[in-house]
């Protein structure tokens, strides 16, 4: 017989004993769920925070703020500025000649959460009239959009299904009195449908505000971006400074994404530790139980490697339906879940996320925790090759 | 009676068996006691709010500050000691600097006597009084402007002063030290109110003594009815409830970790009662010897319980201590974890109650076999 097939007959045997020994294999199986069903989620809320702040950002858009700001809200741009830098020739045009460009202002809104009916903030962005334009992804869902001049506000669906008061008809109380609700959009799968959305120049003599934060401009095509940055530059003696879109999100959701990723990976590798441990205790209790029929096998003529490859086998099974039964799991209870968080575009602001479980995340956890069985398997493998048969015939 | 020694060599019958368990154990603890920190540091933050002071602030955010004369309006609630206003300075210019200097803007009395966790000495207090252009900084901050107590600083602010000079300069006359790290100064607010040009004479916010904490809520409403309808309608909550609203706003962090500690605590509580259940009945027969020999049932069957015990507290403990150690990895970007004896007690309760829980049904099928039958087998 070659090794192949001796391997298999010793896997089919060892395999075959499972029940006999059940609570022990369910050892593995569920070590290896437990860290699988914890690690998944985790590991989602990381990446779905990520995709849904970079969820808005396009290339072909591009965002001016002071210099040293980090986020929105730390900048600060003086109508004249915004107006000026609108005219620049790298910035797109409608039909009608003008900028797609909307110069921005971000506040808060408070709201309760529906969850827990606790107090909360939505990030509230006063725009240009060309916001949509320049936003091609968004869309109105319902209702109208805001008119201008008025204190009426459009709501992001985000925004709308976790927190009360959004409904169109409702009214939300901010400066000067109450604002009410007009209209609902989506679209970009991103930050921007947590928000809560009005006419900037409305927002800015409401609050008595006199500049505005931001300042995101379509280009003509994103090779201009260079050239609209050294305009910017310059123009503003280094005062301010343009980015790409994608590169300025990337940067300003950093701080969040670097905790979610250091709680994900604290907590997994703990749990995968842990894991390692009871897929040994396991596999080593495994092989201590059949000792006599390894020794047997051995003394038949079967090769100490098919021994010990049955054994690995085993173990890469049995950790196999462990981080399957943790991936139904996390998927049937966090897949699609939506949740609210700290992480909107002002610092105390909610972002709205869904956890999306992707195969690409699945799959990996899946190869992770089979790395794991294995690495549980090597050692007990390595014992049942190595066992004096003499010896261990003799015992009984 | 040689028990201890018994129950230790129970557990080294099979060493490997035991290792590894106690080691899983170790890993669950560790977790466990990092989760229950953060729940901990949490509840610490809100108990550590003081529940005689209110707070008052502009019922909209990034609104229009409300007006000095609102505070002797508080004033005149009744059960209102003392109201104390707040604003801020921002150092802000254009010259690419890597660090800002941020200060409250305030009365330092009061301030301090709200934030009693905040450790000032009275000295320094008495110079905050004298000098009107004083700065109080946490030792964190001077470290980080390389600034020393004596010095004064200049720093420029987007707050002009009323002749149109941006640069306002602070005599450093003291320091104060905050529970956790902290970069900021007080500064007097007369000083800064009485010189800054733009939102002269308001505070976004005031601080409010009050007599009595348990009419706290009362309190809050009576201070906002004064300004309802008004141009600058109030919000007034206790620093308790803003901590407490602070923590939820993170998102459910507690369903988060109680969560996770659930799942630990399964997979933790199958795996260590497989262990015990296969150590104890490998043994069924050597504990019907010890009956043979004269051995009460019950004092076999404190044996078993013993040595669970003894397989679970000892790496549980570990595994809080390393909890502990690990805790201050993760200070800068989650806030305190807070491994307290208190959250150790939970833990080795919990550790206990899995040995027992474990323990039990295997015990249960111990008592019941009869101890010739137990002999008799192989």
């Amino acid at each position: 017989m070659n090794f192949i097939s001796q391997t298999l007959a010793v896997t089919s045997m060892n395999l075959r004993n499972i029940p006999r020994r059940l609570g022990n294999s369910l050892v593995i199986v569920i070590g290896i769920a437990g860290a699988v069903a914890v690690f998944i989620p985790i590991l989602a809320m990381s990446i779905s925070f990520r995709a849904t702040i970079e969820g808005d950002g396009s290339d072909t858009r591009a965002i001016v703020l002071t210099h040293r700001a980090i986020a929105e809200s730390d900048s600060s741009l003086s109508r004249d500025e915004v107006i000026a830098i609108m005219d620049y020739p790298q910035v797109m045009r409608d039909s009608r000649g003008r900028a797609v460009a909307s110069g921005e202002v971000i506040l808060v809104a408070p709201v309760s959460r529906k969850r827990d009916h606790s107090d909360v903030n939505v990030t509230l962005r006063g725009v240009g009239e060309q916001y949509f334009a320049m936003r091609p992804e968004l869309e109105l869902r319902s209702g109208r959009m805001f008119e201008s001049g008025k204190q009426e506000l459009i709501v992001g669906t985000g925004a709308v299904s976790q927190f009360d008061g959004l409904q169109i008809g409702e009214n939300l109380r901010l400066q000067d009195g109450d604002w009410k609700v007009v209209g609902t959009f989506a679209g970009s799968h991103g930050a921007r449908e947590s928000e809560v959305v009005a006419d900037a120049l409305t927002v800015m003599s409401a609050y008595k505000l006199n500049s505005f934060n931001s300042l995101t401009v379509a280009l003509r095509s994103p090779r201009e971006l260079a050239a609209f940055s050294k305009t910017v530059e310059q123009n503003s003696k280094s005062l301010l400074r343009a980015r790409s879109e994608p590169e300025y999100l990337a940067t300003a959701s950093e701080s969040v994404n670097r905790m979610l990723r250091l709680v994900g990976y604290s907590i997994g590798s703990i749990m995968a530790l842990g894991a390692l441990f009871s897929a040994l205790n396991s596999m080593y209790s495994a092989v201590s139980a059949r000792r006599v029929e390894m020794a047997t096998l051995r003394a038949l003529g079967f090769s100490s490697m098919a021994v010990a490859g049955g054994v690995l086998i085993e173990a890469l099974l049995l950790a196999l339906i462990g981080a399957a039964v943790g991936a139904a799991f996390a998927f049937a209870f966090f897949d699609g879940a939506t949740i609210s968080t700290l992480g909107g575009a002002v610092w105390d602001s909610q972002l709205v996320y869904s956890l999306s479980i992707t195969p690409v995340l699945a799959t990996g956890v899946v190869l992770l925790a089979c790395a794991l069985g294995l690495a549980g398997g090597l050692l007990p493998a390595m014992r049942a090759a190595r066992a004096n048969i003499a010896e261990v015939l003799h015992e009984t | 009676m040689k028990f201890l020694p018994l129950v230790w060599a129970g557990l080294w019958r099979r060493p490997v068996r035991s290792i590894l368990t106690a080691s899983s154990i170790v890993v669950a603890f560790v977790l466990l006691g990092l989760l229950q920190g953060v729940n901990t540091g949490f509840d610490r933050a809100i108990a550590a709010a003081n529940r005689n002071f209110l707070v008052t602030g502009t019922r909209v955010r990034g609104g229009a500050p409300m007006p000095i004369s609102a505070m002797s309006k508080i004033r005149n609630v009744p059960g209102v000691l003392d109201v104390a206003p707040r604003a801020y300075f921002m150092e802000d210019d254009n010259r690419s600097k890597e660090n800002y200097l941020a200060a409250l803007a305030t009365d330092p009395d009061l301030f301090f006597r709200m934030q009693h966790k905040a450790n000032v000495d009275k000295k320094d207090l008495d110079a905050m009084r004298r000098i009107r252009t004083g700065l109080l900084a946490t030792p964190e901050l001077l470290q980080l402007f390389k600034w020393k107590v004596g010095d004064a600083v200049t720093v420029r602010s987007r707050s002009l002063q009323t002749d149109g000079n941006p640069d306002w300069t602070f005599n450093i006359v003291g320091t104060f030290t905050m529970p956790a790290t902290a970069y900021f100064g007080v500064i007097n607010y007369d000083y800064f109110d009485s010189n800054r040009a733009a939102d002269r004479g308001t505070a976004e916010m005031f601080y409010v003594e009050i007599q009595d904490p348990t009419r706290a809520l009362a309190m809050s409403a009576a201070i906002d009815r004064i300004f309802a309808n008004s141009s600058h309608e109030s919000r007034t909550r206790s620093q308790q409830e803003r901590a407490e609203a602070r923590a939820k706003q993170m998102g459910d962090v507690k369903l988060f970790t109680n969560a996770i500690m659930g799942a630990v605590l399964f997979t933790l509580a199958f795996l260590t009662g497989n262990t015990l259940r296969q150590s104890l009945q490998d043994r069924s027969r050597e504990f019907a010897v010890l009956r043979a020999f004269g051995y009460s049932v019950n004092h076999v069957l404190s044996l078993a319980f013993a040595e669970a015990l003894l397989l679970y507290l000892p790496p549980a403990l570990v595994g809080l201590g390393l909890a502990r150690l690990l805790a201050p990895l993760w200070k800068e970007d989650f806030g305190s974890i807070v491994v307290s004896p208190e959250v150790a007690v939970m833990g080795l309760s919990c550790a206990a109650i899995l040995a027992l829980v474990g323990a039990a049904l295997p015990v249960w099928n111990l008592s019941r076999t009869p101890v010739a039958g137990a002999l008799r087998k192989t």
